[in-house]
């Protein structure tokens, strides 16, 4: 007779399913709460602004070419949201060029500078205005020094946080997430078809720009992994929690709005885990600070929980931007070096990384489908999500850029107009008669 | 009528739901992503239900035979796409049995497999009341409230709220049941997970009478009961017996 087994069932077991999919989860739980925070300001603002809605929408990037007005034929609207899509799309592409140019001369303080000044720029002054609104819709009793105030100290920590490696990494992924939820409210405030053109043109302009040999993000992130650098930019961060198999390759979608682009300072803290440099010494680069060869020690003991654990709040703490990560080559990871100007996805040893443009138009997607029904806000969200899966899962497959935007908007754009044209009859005609399955 | 009924309505639906959420899903980042993707298989269902069905609308209300045509296929559909969703379910077992091996980490338990079918029936269950009731939801956080012609005791937020935590109760354990059924082969399991479904639904057709809600509603709860007791007594014998066969070698 065989000898028993372990004790039967104690919770202390532990099983495969209990750590799969963690990296995946973490991505997609801060997509989820942009886009829930997106729906709750959208929603309680167009409650109050129906007579703002009368005033003509702001004349922005997109718009420049034809402004929508309801009075308009379907065919001339078409024709107008698709020529505001196509100036909107030259003018990013315009955009990441010189971007790649400014990269190429290594104009590097200048972009970095410029895109603090953005982030102070977005948090304050857009940021403000939606305070404004949310003050007034809800009737907060705050007067206005101290919003002024509290708006300033936001902004302020916002860039030190975005570009500083010694703050916490949860503070840094909330602004982040903030960014993209000031921005995306700003952008669905479009007039519609113009909205869901942009969508559908930029999930184009993305799949070009990062697969064709001489797309600009494409270009941008040779580039950079030649240079062995981090290209500097408004990247979410998803750290994982555990160190799990590495899965790396840059997922990159394009630069949509902003296109500024930073470069992280590479050395940034060296007085981290000394402990494990000596194990790890199989950086090419020995110029580099200790940190990063912490990462490396972080990737390759995959098994070693508890030495990564160990390690791992530090590393966290130090290295901020975790972008500082040329060692790969000789893992045959060419990841981590370089993420794109706002829009790109990868992982590294530390997790995946979705740039924040990729979040923006995720909620101007789901923002958009709220404006008609709180059905195909689910619908399209249920897309999102799964079009985003099925990204990661094709990142861990080709292990090289892949654009994040495509699958999910056009899933997005899909069950939108299916919900919308065939299930909500169905299911509200069927509910309002009380007659559910 | 104001946030707070709002908030409540949809407490009462999804209540249960969420602490099953936050208590054992949560908790494993594998069975949230099941969730998703079982709450999107029955979303797509759904769109091919109203697709088919989109000819034929709108019903009328008045006579009971289109809404009951209507039920039958849709929860005739909706059974014949479990077996799918169990094949799949089979599938992706295989292969994290095979991940697990490969990482020389141990297979699949017992109570994965229900954790796992736990999840793909909240999925369900989540997609059904947001769908069928929390969409609906949106007036209730205004100032007033709303009641059909057929029910005019009960605000219809109310009801369908009941209605809809009645079939994420049903949803959810009778997957359990249903996968639980289709490994061990056993016919009464199999047989009763669709016979339940079929009876819940009919039994919200009541609802088409006037009046009829007084007697639907306690009804649908005792089904979605019934339900949850015969899970418990399924997943009671099913660990019993693992753990008897278990400690016996």
């Amino acid at each position: 007779m065989p000898p028993p087994d372990d004790p039967p069932s104690t919770p202390t077991r532990t099983s495969i399913i209990d750590s799969l999919g963690v990296e995946i989860v973490g991505v997609m739980s801060p997509v989820s709460i942009c886009m829930l925070l997106v729906v709750l300001i959208l929603t309680s603002l167009s409650s109050s602004s129906t007579t703002s809605t009368s005033s003509p929408p702001p004349v922005t990037a997109a718009t420049l070419i034809y402004v929508e007005s309801d009075s308009d034929s379907p065919s001339h609207k078409l024709l107008g949201a698709v020529l505001d899509a196509a100036a909107f799309v030259a003018l990013i592409a315009a955009a990441t060029f010189v971007l790649v140019l400014l990269y190429y001369y290594n104009f590097t303080s200048f972009l970095k500078n410029y895109l603090r000044f953005s982030v102070f720029f977005v948090l304050f002054s857009m940021g403000g205005s939606i305070m404004a609104s949310l003050l007034q819709h809800f009737s907060i009793p705050l007067d206005a020094p101290t919003s002024i105030i509290l708006l300033l100290n936001f902004a302020i920590l916002g860039v030190l946080s975005v570009f500083s490696p010694a703050v916490p990494i949860l503070l840094r992924q909330s602004y982040m997430v903030s960014v993209a939820v000031i921005v995306a409210v700003w952008f669905a405030r479009l007039p519609e078809w113009t909205t869901w053109v942009l969508l559908i043109a930029l999930a184009l302009y993305d799949l070009a720009a990062v697969l064709c040999p001489h797309g600009p993000l494409r270009i941008l992130v040779e580039l950079a992994s030649s240079r062995e650098e981090e290209l500097p930019a408004l990247v979410y961060e998803a750290r994982p929690t555990d160190s799990s198999h590495p899965v790396s390759a840059p997922v990159s979608s394009p630069v949509a709005s902003l296109g500024s682009v930073e470069m992280q300072p590479v050395s940034e803290t060296s007085n981290s885990n000394s402990n494990s440099v000596d194990e790890e010494e199989r950086s090419p680069l020995v110029s580099s600070p200790p940190v990063v060869r912490e990462n490396l020690s972080n990737f390759n003991h995959e098994q070693t929980r508890e030495s990564h654990n160990s390690n791992h709040a530090v590393v966290e703490m130090e290295t901020g931007e975790s972008e500082t990560l040329p060692l790969v080559e000789r893992e045959g990871h060419r990841s981590s070096s370089n993420s794109d100007s706002e829009f790109e996805m990868f992982d590294s040893t530390r997790g995946i990384r979705l740039g924040l443009g990729d979040f923006v138009f995720y909620s101007v997607l789901v923002g958009r489908a709220a404006m008609y029904d709180l059905m195909t806000v689910y619908a399209c969200y249920l897309a999102i999500i799964s079009g985003l899966g099925c990204t990661l899962i094709l990142l861990s497959v080709f292990r090289h850029a892949l654009p994040a935007l495509p699958i999910s908007i056009t899933l997005g754009v899909i069950f939108y107009f299916l919900t919308r044209l065939l299930m909500e009859p169905f299911v509200v005609g069927a509910s309002t008669n009380l007659v559910m399955f | 009528m104001t946030v707070a009924s709002g908030v409540g309505y949809v407490l009462i639906a999804l209540g249960p739901a969420f602490s099953l959420f936050a208590s054992v899903i949560a908790k494993k980042p594998f069975l949230i992503l099941t969730l998703l993707s079982s709450t999107l298989f029955w979303l797509m269902s759904l769109i091919v239900l109203a697709g088919a069905w989109r000819a034929f609308l709108p019903v009328k209300s008045t006579e009971l035979w289109p809404y009951s045509i209507l039920i039958l296929t849709s929860v005739g559909f909706q059974e014949g796409i479990r077996i799918g969703f169990w094949r799949l379910f089979k599938k992706m077992e295989d292969m994290l049995n095979a991940f697990a091996d490969r990482v020389s980490k141990p297979r699949l338990f017992l109570t994965d497999k229900m954790l796992l079918a736990l999840a793909g029936g909240l999925g369900h269950g989540l997609a059904h009341a947001v769908f069928f009731c929390l969409s609906l939801l949106t007036p209730a956080f205004g100032p007033a409230t709303f009641y059909v012609d057929k029910c005019s005791n009960i605000p219809f937020f109310l009801i369908s709220a009941i209605i809809a935590l009645g079939f994420v109760i049903i949803h959810t354990f009778s997957m359990v049941i249903a996968f639980n059924g289709y490994t061990e082969g056993k016919r009464k399991d199999q047989i009763f997970v669709p016979f339940a479904h079929l009876i819940a639904a009919v039994i919200t057709l009541i609802n088409l009478v006037p009046g009829g809600c007084n007697v639907g509603l306690p009804l649908l709860c005792i089904m979605a009961g019934t339900t949850l007791y015969y899970s418990w007594q399924l997943v009671w014998r099913r660990l019993t017996e693992h753990q008897t066969t278990r400690s016996s070698d």
